[in-house]
């Protein structure tokens, strides 16, 4: 079933046209990548499904839902959760409290609080500092939080912005562990990353965007063995 | 000689506590939309005079009173935030701060055309009584001002720490752009702000109506550049700190009127550049760090 469809959208900032007219869909249960280099219209696109940036053209629906004209607050609800670009915890909160205001649309109590147990049992380093102000934890742990957060709003598709980086490549691998885990429990997942090889190893389809359009499609495996992707994103 | 001092310090404290309810206004709004809402004192003037309306027409008991003009006040702050400084969130910052400017301007000729422009005699809403307590005399308006205000800013302060809502300013204050993105609508929060800061201006009004008993049109731009001053002074942003400022320019002015009444206001702004010397972001204020 498609949860997710984003259909032949157009974004702009201003004179600059990010976004001319690009499609795809994520089928309920899967993880989707999509790659491109720096400027592509990645974080756009994410930002866009968010409600944080008005469409010049296109459609984007959930569940056959149309997104467009709610405000980005009422998307979260419908269940969108997104993990932004730079992680952005709300570091003079701490890991308990920035978990907590996650959940402001939620009214399900018993639910609420069997997701705190599960997050920080996914997370035992984020359980171990629920105290500690965000700003003060370290780069991965952010992210973990970030991640963290973005479950406790129980989206039925998560958006991953560039989950990998500035990450070592041990905190890489745990990541994306995670990402797996969480998919694994009924969670779809549409994953922008840099880190390709990373991506297409965890992913079921993905798509390359380049200057604002998707100029590659397919599964996986095919973007893996694709000599375009090999080249521009796989370090040949 | 130590019953002159207790005395002095109840004096400090009940104008440092109107400093600091006003401060908390500008320090709130600062802190989560990075408006400095020149308006604010202006605010707390039409807050007087809702108390001034509300005592005349319903004559309510005092605490009654005091929360009736606090909800109508924060009505009025919540407006001007709807009306005049909202579709400016994402202009310059100078378009917000002259329409501010603008704003506090035409609140004062409303309430000059409306009402008057000559002071009013504020009503008597508690009977004073002197008390007199080993030697140290004070009034019961005097108590109940600095009791009341204590009792708000408590109030506040739990909001802010405990509360739902109190989290998600300060998450707004932290990182506005993401706020949406947990599901929580940033214009809301926005409006809770400005009716909080307004609602604590409109006590702070009431109280400086008790205690010196005038109020007019233009008593709002003094008292609330004090009232900035202290905010700044404790670290804008900050709301321990806008208490902290109040009721340290509370103490600071009636000492300095003690020695000197006609150099109390050139006071509240030498300390002001003192502070902001010795430390830059104020009192409480953090260091400015980059976002990595
Ligand atoms: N706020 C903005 N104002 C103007 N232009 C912007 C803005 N944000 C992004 N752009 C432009 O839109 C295009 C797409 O940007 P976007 O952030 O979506 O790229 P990206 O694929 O996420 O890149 P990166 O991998 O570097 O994060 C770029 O050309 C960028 O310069
Ligand atoms: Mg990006």
């Amino acid at each position: 079933m498609k949860l997710l469809e984003f259909l032949d959208v157009e974004v702009a900032y201003g004179a600059i046209v990010a976004l001319q007219g690009v499609s795809f869909q994520v089928e309920e249960g899967e993880i989707v990548t999509l790659l491109g280099a720096n400027g592509a219209g990645k974080s756009t696109t994410l930002r866009t499904i968010s409600g944080l940036l008005p469409l010049r053209r296109g459609e984007v629906r959930l569940g056959g839902v149309d997104l467009r004209k709610l405000p980005a607050h009422e998307i979260v609800a419908r269940g969108i959760a997104h993990v932004p670009e730079g992680r952005g915890i709300f570091a003079n909160l701490t890991v308990q409290e920035n978990l907590e205001l996650a959940t402001w649309t939620r009214k399900d109590k018993a639910q609420v609080a069997a997701d705190f147990r599960y997050v920080y049992e996914l997370f035992p380093r984020l359980g171990e500092r629920r105290r500690q102000l965000g700003g003060t934890l370290s780069g991965g742990e952010q992210q973990m939080l970030a991640v963290a957060r973005a479950l406790m709003t129980r989206g039925r598709v998560m958006l991953l912005d560039e989950p990998s980086m500035g990450l070592s490549p041990l905190l890489v691998k745990e990541i994306f562990r995670t990402i797996g885990e969480i998919n694994a429990r009924g969670t779809t997942i549409l994953l922008v990353e840099q880190n390709a090889h990373m991506a297409l190893k965890i992913a079921h389809r993905g798509y390359v965007l380049e200057t604002g359009r998707v100029v590659l499609a397919g599964t996986a495996a095919e973007l893996a063995a694709d000599p375009r992707v090999k080249e521009a994103y796989l370090g040949g | 000689m130590y019953t002159v001092i207790i005395q002095q310090a109840l004096n400090a404290l009940q104008l440092g506590a109107i400093y600091a309810l006003i401060a908390l206004g500008y320090s709130m709004v600062y802190g989560i939309i990075r408006l400095i809402n020149f308006a604010h004192g202006d605010i707390f003037m039409v807050g007087a005079y809702i108390g001034l309306g509300v005592a005349l027409f319903l004559k309510p008991p005092f605490l009654v009173l005091v929360l009736v003009t606090m909800g109508l006040t924060a009505l009025l702050g919540v407006t001007i935030e709807r009306v005049a400084y909202r579709r400016l969130r994402h202009a310059q910052r100078m378009s917000a701060v002259i329409t501010a400017l603008g704003v506090g301007i035409f609140l004062e000729n409303f309430v000059r055309a409306a009402i008057s422009a000559n002071p009013q005699a504020y009503p008597v809403l508690i009977a004073p009584r002197t008390l007199s307590l080993s030697g140290v005399s004070t009034t019961n308006v005097q108590l109940m001002v600095i009791g009341v205000s204590i009792a708000l800013m408590l109030v506040l302060r739990y909001i802010i720490r405990q509360t739902m809502l109190g989290k998600a300013m300060r998450a707004v204050s932290d990182n506005k752009e993401v706020v949406p993105l947990m599901g929580i609508n940033l214009n809301l929060i926005v409006s809770a702000t400005f009716a909080l800061g307004s609602a604590l201006a409109a006590a702070g009004g009431i109280f400086y109506g008790q205690a010196y008993p005038m109020i007019d049109p233009y008593m709002g731009i003094v008292i609330g550049w004090k009232a900035f001053i202290s905010a700044v002074m404790g670290g804008i942003g900050q709301v321990d700190g806008a208490m902290l400022g109040g009721f340290i320019l509370g103490t600071v002015e009636v000492i300095g009127a003690t020695f000197r009444s006609t150099l109390r206001d050139g006071i509240a702004f030498a300390i002001l550049i003192l502070v902001l010397l010795i430390k830059p972001t104020g009192l409480l204020g953090r260091p400015v760090t980059k976002k990595v």
